[in-house]
């Protein structure tokens, strides 16, 4: 399909608050966005209608109880059967921070059968508390997860981190184990690393919330839904790199910009 | 019939707790001798259920449906009629 | 007592016989109903009453009682002072107000007449700004206090129809290694109230989704029994949706949380001294924050603002109901009739009197022409925001106030809000101190070091990434400045889509130089605020002044205030800096003594093309290194003296006019594109600002100190570590050094040195070594202060 005629879905909630940066990120690469309310959407329960699916970041209602169970449980109650469909079908779903957060509660992540019932990781509180401090994460992606099959293997993206509770968590008991899942079924999409590239190997700041295994980002087995507790978003213009200054003048695209191009063409491509 | 169940969300053994731990600290800046906390929620619902029966097999869904995340907290509840 | 009565109505309700009485009586009905009016005060209510030929009911005198507190009618800053060198008619008017007359700013859209300034950025769109104190609350509950503190001036940003895009806070505390021991019954530790306030700004900034860019966390022992918070915020308001336009007629719509018993009499409780007992009877003023409530509103409010719905807004703050309702229709010259038993309550079986003067957050007014109600209903129930048609505005010039059918009160808007002035008077100047003798010291690295660490110029870099510094993707220099996280002079922030044009946001406070002359802080301050903004190449300054005072009925605190004020009138003068919006918070004493006088400036800038900023930290090897403006040995109120326990008494003073002339020629050099660099010298002088720049751009740098400009024949430390004002460290690229020196001709400076790889800070006068340090070391003295505890 034409990059124009693709549409994405941003949805919110009370409490979300990077919705704007991600709706201008997509919106410059072509395709139209949408930003709705998900009152609206539990109305109009019109989610065919959309290509690409983003839960933004934010607090929404208050992280109250954990961050993003109670929008997480309210969508699964009142538009969970649109939602796996449209999981099913194949099109991207993405969580960015507060959204991946609510796409574990929902159960979409890790979904090692499909969608579970009860969440089967957590994103517990972080070891340093709230921060918001950029970061270096790697792509650790093989091909599955195809919405990121833009960027080269070992690319490393820099963009900050603003959260409370991201502290990547499997059950203790099998966390070996399904570690290894997820490298057997190439869900792991996103690491933390230090300034050479090498694992940040749980060292702060560089893992900024004491993450098992310096996970930053996952998919699904299928590879179609996405979460990451980094912000790509706010790092989508040359202008908001931390150390653009050591230039005359600012570099038009920063490094979220070949995040969010890599899910348009892939979408463009392939739908 | 009325219910009060009084619901505690607790951390499963074997997670680090930071807050828990920043709190053991401050305490302990304080001059106590803390050796270890553990942070926990806890929450008081108030609900209406046929029975007791059926009262504890719905604060049980309500606890695994969304007051805790099985994957760290454990959960443990008092129920009585109101 | 007799003269007040009980109402035969089936809820709450008194009368009050105000006929006849005596000054005890009048005390005493005051001390019964919890009212905080001054006798005088108290008198010109019963004369009011006495014309009127009637009694007065509860809420009228709680409504009098608001409206003529400190907080809401800023009488100190209004009365007349009688000084040495003159009377004063009203601080405000003579020395702030007074700037926009006489500097004809055509850019200043509308300032000191709403709930913040708003001053032009681009043709159609206007930027709104304002900056409030939330001292008392936040002495009694630091994480409460300090996130409604935050959320109340957000709401003063929508109360102008704007959105919000930023905020500023700017923090004091006493020492946090204070000894428990020596504190007073009824103080809370500074560790204590620094971390509630620090979570409770970040709790309430990071949820609404607002982030917070500029600030400055000063420590000092006058703030252990006064904790100084500070909140400001920014928004954009296209010009053409600031509606100020309410007719008879037009409806009151209540939207946001419920009303409850949450804040009641918080305002006279901000206008009174804090005592030992202030913890338990002051509970109940404290106010819950809920970030989320107002985020819902944020968003509403846009598209009311967008659609042009509304013909007129205030957000309910202090006062509550009674001044949000009163204001908006004795300014319109209207009147209005409001039901108070539509509002929906948090708390069962709540007085009137209650309902009208609580101060729970999360509410906002709006007046809304009928032909639009059920668009404006419709909007905010979409975003699941509670609404209640409160009542209607018209010609009366009465605000008539029902509950159940009742009439419970009638006030005559127009004496509410013309109270009797305030005189006073002071004869005071400011003390004579000693300059004191500090020796000389053998390691000038080791003093550097020491001043790195001083709490007041250390990293607040714990404190600053607790907030969200960057949230909606505008924020384009950060408060850390790059992976080292250096502190930026000032931010800048690029609000529209489609427009390079940005801001810069910047503040200036030091309660030292205060300790010594108000007169000379206050001209210290707004030089800061404006340097600040110079860094990042910003102009056209708009000032917001925020005055955290003691007592103003003592001599020497008011004195203080007519010194600052002056200071403030002359320095703004001449950087043909305008006033556009302010705040003030008296009565801040404690058990510990008055607090330090402080007085916050906020400058806000523009930045013509943000592509342009400069950031702080070195930049190439190479480079040439300069300073502007004269070092001279002026040290009192230094971070230096304080090192050796001194106060001094040569504060830094200045002139203005070869400052602001300096500044203007920097900015011509940044547009030429001749400048790589820019840092100011404030607490800690020359040698900190270098050692700043250095050690965040991970570059050394090679200085002669002997070429630094100096007024006289100055000692090595002095030279390093005076904190003399107008002075700024610029790095130029080597081959540009010429063209920059041409621009720069008319200016006092000097190339003091050149960057280097070598990652250490060489210091030398006339061949002589005087500090080699290198940059790990630097940067872990700047640091760890802060980094050791939450």
């Amino acid at each position: 399909m034409n990059k124009e005629d693709i549409r994405v879905l941003i949805l919110r909630a009370p409490g979300t608050n990077c919705d704007l940066e991600a709706v201008r990120s997509f919106r410059e690469l072509g395709p139209q966005v949408d930003l709705i309310h998900t009152q609206k959407m539990f109305k109009d329960k019109n989610l065919e209608d959309y290509d690409v699916l983003l839960f933004p970041g934010g607090f929404s209602y208050g992280d109250y109880v954990r961050s993003g169970a109670i929008w997480a449980k309210e969508c699964e109650y009142r538009i969970g059967k649109e939602l796996s469909e449209f999981v099913d079908e194949g099109k991207p779903l993405i969580g960015i921070c507060n959204g991946f957060q609510q796409l574990v509660e929902m159960g979409f992540l890790p979904g090692w059968k499909g969608k579970s019932l009860y969440p089967e990781a957590a994103l517990g509180n972080s070891t340093h508390g709230y921060q918001n401090r950029w970061i270096r994460m790697r792509y650790e992606g093989k091909g599955n997860c195809d919405m990121m099959g833009g960027l080269e293997e070992g690319f490393i993206l820099q963009c900050p981190v603003a959260h409370g509770e991201g502290r990547f968590i499997l059950p203790p008991d099998q966390r070996e184990e399904l570690l290894q899942r997820l490298y057997d079924l190439d869900m792991m999409v996103w690491r933390y690393v230090r300034e050479d590239g090498s694992y940040a190997e749980n060292d702060w700041p560089e893992n900024p919330n004491g993450a098992y295994h310096d996970v930053a980002g996952i998919c699904n087995p299928e590879g179609n839904v996405l979460g990451l507790m980094p912000h790509p978003e706010r790092a989508f213009y040359g202008y908001l790199m931390p150390e653009w200054t050591k230039q005359s003048t600012p570099p038009e695209h920063g490094d979220g910009y070949p995040f969010f191009k890599s899910i348009v063409d892939y979408v463009e491509k392939n739908f | 019939m009325k219910f009060k169940a009084f619901v505690y969300v607790t951390l499963k053994s074997g997670y680090s707790d930071p807050e828990g731990d920043t709190t053991a600290d401050a305490l302990k800046g304080l001059g106590y001798s803390v050796n270890k906390v553990r942070a926990s929620k806890a929450y008081e619902v108030y609900f209406e259920g046929k029975d007791k029966e059926q009262a504890k097999a719905l604060i049980e869904e309500m606890c695994r449906r969304l007051l805790t995340n099985p994957t760290k907290d454990d959960y443990r509840f008092e129920l009585s009629e109101q | 007592m007799t003269r007040i009565q009980r109402s035969d109505f089936s809820f709450e309700h008194h009368t009050v016989d105000l006929l006849n009485a005596g000054d005890e009586e009048l005390k005493e009905i005051a001390e019964t109903l919890g009212l905080g009016l001054s006798l005088e005060e108290l008198r010109y209510i019963r004369d009011h009453y006495l014309i009127q030929e009637r009694k007065a009911t509860d809420i009228e005198l709680q409504t009098f009682d608001q409206t003529m507190s400190e907080h809401c009618s800023h009488k100190t800053f209004a009365g007349i002072i009688k000084t040495p060198e003159g009377t004063v008619n009203g601080l405000l008017k003579t020395y702030l107000m007074s700037l926009i007359d006489e500097l004809e700013p055509e850019w200043c859209f509308s300032v000191f007449k709403d709930n913040a300034g708003i001053v032009d950025f681009t043709e159609d769109v206007g930027i709104a700004i304002k900056v409030e104190t939330h001292n008392h609350p936040s002495a009694i509950e630091p994480f409460g206090g300090a996130a409604t503190g935050l959320g109340g001036v957000i709401r003063d940003i929508m109360g102008v129809w704007a959105n919000p895009i930023a905020n500023t806070d700017v923090l004091c505390f006493g020492p946090l290694d204070y000894d428990y021991e020596k504190l007073p019954e009824g103080v809370k530790h500074p560790r204590y109230l620094f971390s509630g306030v620090v979570d409770g700004i970040g709790s309430y900034g990071n949820s609404i989704g607002i982030p917070t860019v500029n600030g400055a966390t000063v420590f000092d022992e006058d703030y252990i029994g006064n904790v100084v918070v500070y909140a400001g915020c920014i928004g954009t308001i296209p010009k053409d949706q600031y509606i100020r336009n309410i007719k008879a007629g037009d409806l009151m719509v209540l939207a946001g949380g419920k009303t409850g018993l949450d804040g009641i009499h918080g305002v006279t409780f901000a206008s009174a001294e804090l005592t030992e007992k202030s913890e338990e009877v002051s509970r109940p003023a404290v106010q819950i924050a809920n970030p989320i409530e107002e985020e819902k509103i944020k968003r509403a409010i846009k598209q009311v603002s967008d659609l042009k719905l509304g013909s007129g807004i205030t957000d309910i703050g202090g006062g509550g109901l009674s001044c949000g309702v009163c204001e908006t229709a004795e300014t319109y010259g209207l009147g209005v009739e409001a039901y108070l038993d539509r509002i929906p309550l948090k708390a069962e079986d709540m007085a009137p009197w209650e309902i009208w003067i609580s101060e729970s957050q999360e509410r906002m007014l709006l007046a809304v022409p009928p032909e639009n109600l059920s668009k404006v209903l419709k909007i905010f129930e979409d975003e699941q925001v509670e609404t209640t048609v409160l009542g209607e505005y018209n010609e009366s010039g009465i605000a008539t106030l029902y509950f159940h059918g009742e009439i419970i009160g009638k006030l005559v808007l127009q004496d509410l809000f013309n109270p009797p002035k305030l005189n006073r008077e002071t004869n005071w100047s400011p003390p004579k101190l000693e300059e004191p003798v500090i020796p000389e010291l053998e390691d000038l690295g080791e003093a550097l070091l020491q001043l790195l660490s001083a709490y007041n110029i250390a990293s607040k870099e714990k404190v600053v990434r607790r907030y969200d510094q960057e949230v909606k993707g505008q924020t384009v220099i950060k408060p850390l400045q790059g992976w080292k996280a250096g502190p930026s002079d000032a931010s800048v922030l690029k609000p529209l889509e489609g427009e390079w044009k940005g801001i810069s946001v910047a503040s200036g406070i030091n309660p030292r130089y205060g300790k010594i002359d108000p007169y000379w802080m206050a001209a210290s301050v707004i030089d800061e605020a404006v340097r600040n903004s110079v860094c990042v190449g910003g102009r056209r300054w708009a000032l917001l002044d925020n005055f955290t005072w003691g007592n103003p009925e003592y001599e020497d605190r008011l004195g203080g205030l007519v010194y600052a004020c002056r200071g403030c009138y002359d320095t703004a003068k001449v950087y043909g800096t305008p006033f556009v919006s302010g705040k003030d918070s008296l009565y801040n004493e404690s058990p510990m003594g008055p607090v330090a006088p402080t007085l916050l400036i906020t400058s806000l800038g523009i930045v013509p093309d943000i592509r342009k900023a400069i950031s702080m930290e070195l930049k190439e090897t190479g480079n040439a290194l300069y300073v502007i403006g004269v070092t001279k040995p002026e040290l009192g109120g230094s971070e230096y003296y304080k090192l050796h326990d001194e106060l001094g008494a040569s504060v830094p003073k200045l002139d203005a006019e070869r400052n602001i002339t300096a500044y203007r020629r920097v900015l011509d050099a940044m547009d030429w594109g001749l400048v790589r660099a820019c840092h100011d010298c404030s607490e800690g002088g020359l040698a900190v600002a270098v050692a700043e720049m250095a050690f965040t751009g991970d570059l050394g740098v090679d200085l002669d100190i002997g070429k630094v400009p100096v007024s006289e024949n100055m000692r090595e430390d002095y030279v390093l570590f005076s904190e003399s004002n107008g002075r700024l460290i610029i790095e130029v690229p080597a081959e540009l050094t010429s063209n920059f020196e041409a621009v720069m001709s008319d200016t006092p400076m000097a190339c003091i040195g050149a960057v280097k790889k070598d990652r250490a800070v060489t210091m030398t006068k006339d061949g002589e070594p005087v500090m080699e340090l290198d940059l790990d070391t630097l940067i872990s003295a700047w640091k760890k202060p802060l980094e050791e505890r939450r």
